[in-house]
C-alpha cells in the first residue's frame, strides 16, 4: 500500500488539522469571551457598580491597591503553606503507623475518620480564642484541613498492595525494612499524591475561612473589609489573587508529582493526550 | 536438579461453623526432583489453594508440606513463583523488575550478569531490558515475569497460571520457552492450569483435580517424547491423551 492511500482512507489527519489552532487558542478565547461579557452586562443591563463592577474597574482598583493585596496575598500563602507543608510531612507516617499497628487501626484510626467528617472550619473561633489573631491559629486551621485527607489517603495507599506482589515479596524472604523500601512505598505513592492533591486545594480555602473568622490581615480579612465598604472590586481583586495561589499550590503539587512518580498511570495517560 | 516435594493429608477448609467452606483436600502426593507436574482443573476447584500451600504462603487446616524431606511452617525461599496477574511493578523497567527479585533477597544483581542475560535471550526480551512493563505486551510482561521468577536459580517454580490472560498464539509461544528453560535446569515445576492441552504438551505427570471439595481424582503419567513440539502435538498418542483426560472431567460433570 502507498503513503497516499494510507492518508486518503484515514480521516483522522484533516480532522486534526482542522481543530490544530483551537490546541493554543480555545482555552484563552474562552476566558476573553466570558470577561468581555461579563463587561458588557454590566452596561448593557446597567448594573450598579457597588453591586457588580465590570471586570476593567476590577483590574483599574485592584492595580491601585496592588502593594497591600500582594502582602495580604503572602500572609494567606504563608499560613496556607506552612499548614500544609506540616500536614503533608505528619500524615504519611500516621497513615503508616495505623496501617501496620492492630492498637492505632482501633483507636487514632476511627478518630481520624470522625475528624474528616467533622467540618475543621468549626474549630476555627476556639483556636482564635486561644491563641489570638496572629498566625499560629490560621496554620493549625489550615493543618487541620489538610491532614486528615493524607491520613486516609496514606492508610488506603499503605493497605492496597495486591495480594500477588505481597505473597512475591514474602516467598523472597525480604525483611519488613527492606519490602517497605523496595515495594510498599513505591506503590503507595499514587494514592499519597491524591491526599497531597486534595489538600492543597482546601489549604487556601482553610486559610482563607480562618482570616473571616479573626484576623487583622491576610486576603480573608482584605476581601471582608472591602466587602464591608462596599467595595466589590476591590474584594473581587483579592478573589482572583486567592485563586492564583490555590492554583499555584496545586500546580506545585502535581509538579512534584509528575517528577515523583512520572510511570503512573495517571501521568500515562497525561503525557499521551 | 529440583527439589522433591510432598504433601501428607493436606486439606485446606476456610471460615468455621456453618460458613466453612472446605477449598482442598484431603489429599496426598509425592513429586520428585525435577519433574514437572501439572495441577489441572476448572476454575474454583482448590488448584491454586493447593499451589499456595506448597509455597508456605498459606496454612493447610490438616497434613502436612514437605520440601527435600522438611516440613514447610512458613513461606518458602528457595522457589520462584508466578501468578495470572505478574508481579512487575511500574517504576521499575524490565532489568529492574528482575534486579528486585535479588535486591529483596539481599543479592548483589552484578554477580548475576551472565545469568540475567542468559534469561533474557531465551525469552526473546532481548532489547526490552530498558523498557517499562506497561510499554509491553501482556506476553511480553509473562515473559519478563519468567526472568523474574528464575533469576535467582529456584530450585523449584512454583506457576499459578501464568499463561491464564494471554491469548492462545502468544500462550502457545510461551509454553515453548517454559519447556525449553525447565529442559535446560531441570527444576521442579509445579503449574497450576485449566488449559487440558497446556498440562499435556508440558508435564511429566498431571493431577486432574476435580471440584467442592478440590480432590486429586487422579495422577496421569505423561509419556510423551520431549521436546513437545509441534509434531508430537499433532501425533496420536498426544490427542488420545488429551480426549482420555476431557473424558475424565465429562464424567464429573464439569465439561
Amino acid at each position: 500500500m502507498s503513503d497516499g492511500a494510507v492518508v486518503k482512507s484515514d480521516p483522522a489527519p484533516a480532522t486534526r488539522g482542522r481543530f490544530a489552532w483551537s490546541k493554543k487558542w480555545l482555552m484563552p478565547l474562552f476566558f476573553l469571551g466570558l470577561f468581555l461579557f461579563w463587561e458588557s452586562s454590566v452596561f448593557v443591563f446597567s448594573i450598579p457598580r457597588y453591586i457588580l463592577p465590570p471586570p476593567s474597574q476590577i483590574i483599574a482598583r485592584g492595580w491601585a491597591d496592588i502593594p497591600l493585596i500582594l502582602t495580604d496575598t503572602f500572609i494567606t500563602g504563608g499560613e496556607a503553606v506552612i499548614g500544609f507543608a506540616i500536614a503533608m510531612m505528619l500524615a504519611v507516617p500516621l497513615g503508616l503507623a495505623i496501617t501496620f499497628s492492630y492498637v492505632l487501626r482501633h483507636t487514632l484510626y476511627p478518630l481520624c475518620v470522625s475528624l474528616e467528617m467533622t467540618p475543621k472550619i468549626a474549630f476555627a473561633p476556639l483556636f482564635i480564642a486561644w491563641l489570638g489573631f496572629g498566625l499560629l491559629p490560621k496554620v493549625i486551621i489550615v493543618f487541620l484541613v489538610c491532614f486528615f485527607p493524607i491520613v486516609l489517603n496514606s492508610i488506603l495507599a499503605f493497605g492496597s498492595l495486591s495480594e500477588e506482589l505481597t505473597r512475591f515479596c514474602r516467598s523472597t524472604g525480604a525483611g519488613p525494612w527492606r519490602t517497605f523500601i523496595k515495594v510498599r512505598l513505591p506503590a503507595a505513592l499514587p494514592q499519597i499524591f491524591v491526599g497531597y492533591k486534595y489538600a492543597a486545594i482546601n489549604a487556601t480555602v482553610g486559610a482563607t475561612i480562618a482570616e473571616f473568622i479573626g484576623s487583622d490581615q491576610g486576603l480573608g480579612f482584605y476581601i471582608q473589609i472591602s466587602s464591608g465598604n462596599q467595595r466589590p472590586d476591590l474584594a473581587f481583586a483579592a478573589i482572583f489573587f486567592l485563586t492564583a495561589l490555590g492554583l499555584a499550590m496545586f500546580g506545585a503539587v502535581t509538579l512534584i508529582e509528575k517528577l515523583v512518580i512520572p510511570w503512573d498511570i495517571s501521568q500515562r495517560r497525561r503525557s499521551k493526550a | 536438579m529440583g527439589a522433591s516435594i510432598a504433601i501428607r493429608g493436606v486439606a485446606k477448609s476456610f471460615g468455621t461453623g456453618k460458613s466453612r467452606v472446605d477449598a482442598f483436600g484431603p489429599a496426598d502426593l509425592d513429586i520428585a526432583p525435577g519433574e514437572f507436574v501439572a495441577l489441572l482443573g476448572p476454575s474454583g476447584c482448590g488448584k491454586s489453594t493447593l499451589l499456595l500451600m506448597l509455597a508456605g504462603l498459606l496454612e493447610p487446616s490438616q497434613g502436612e508440606v514437605i520440601a527435600d524431606g522438611r516440613q514447610i511452617t512458613g513461606p518458602r525461599t528457595d522457589i520462584g513463583i508466578m501468578f495470572q496477574d505478574n508481579t512487575l511493578v511500574p517504576w521499575r523497567s524490565v532489568r529492574g523488575n528482575i534486579d528486585l527479585q535479588l535486591e529483596l533477597r539481599s543479592l548483589d544483581p552484578r554477580g548475576y550478569e551472565a545469568r540475567i542475560k542468559d534469561l533474557i535471550r531465551t525469552v526473546h526480551l532481548d532489547g526490552f531490558e530498558n523498557r517499562a512493563p506497561y510499554e509491553l505486551s501482556g506476553g511480553m510482561q509473562q515473559r519478563a515475569a519468567f526472568c523474574q521468577a528464575l533469576v535467582h536459580e529456584p530450585q523449584t517454580l512454583l506457576l499459578d497460571e501464568p499463561l491464564g490472560k494471554l491469548d492462545a498464539m502468544t500462550r502457545e509461544a510461551i509454553r515453548r520457552d517454559l519447556q525449553s528453560l525447565w529442559m535446560r535446569s531441570k527444576p521442579t515445576v509445579v503449574l497450576v492450569t485449566h488449559s487440558i492441552e497446556e498440562a499435556v504438551q508440558l508435564s511429566t505427570r498431571i493431577c486432574v483435580i476435580t471440584p467442592r471439595p478440590g480432590r486429586i481424582e487422579k495422577v496421569i503419567e505423561v509419556d510423551l517424547p520431549w521436546p513437545r513440539d509441534l509434531e508430537v502435538r499433532k501425533s496420536a498418542a498426544f490427542v488420545a491423551e488429551v480426549a482420555a483426560i476431557h473424558d475424565i472431567f465429562r464424567r464429573f460433570g464439569v465439561l
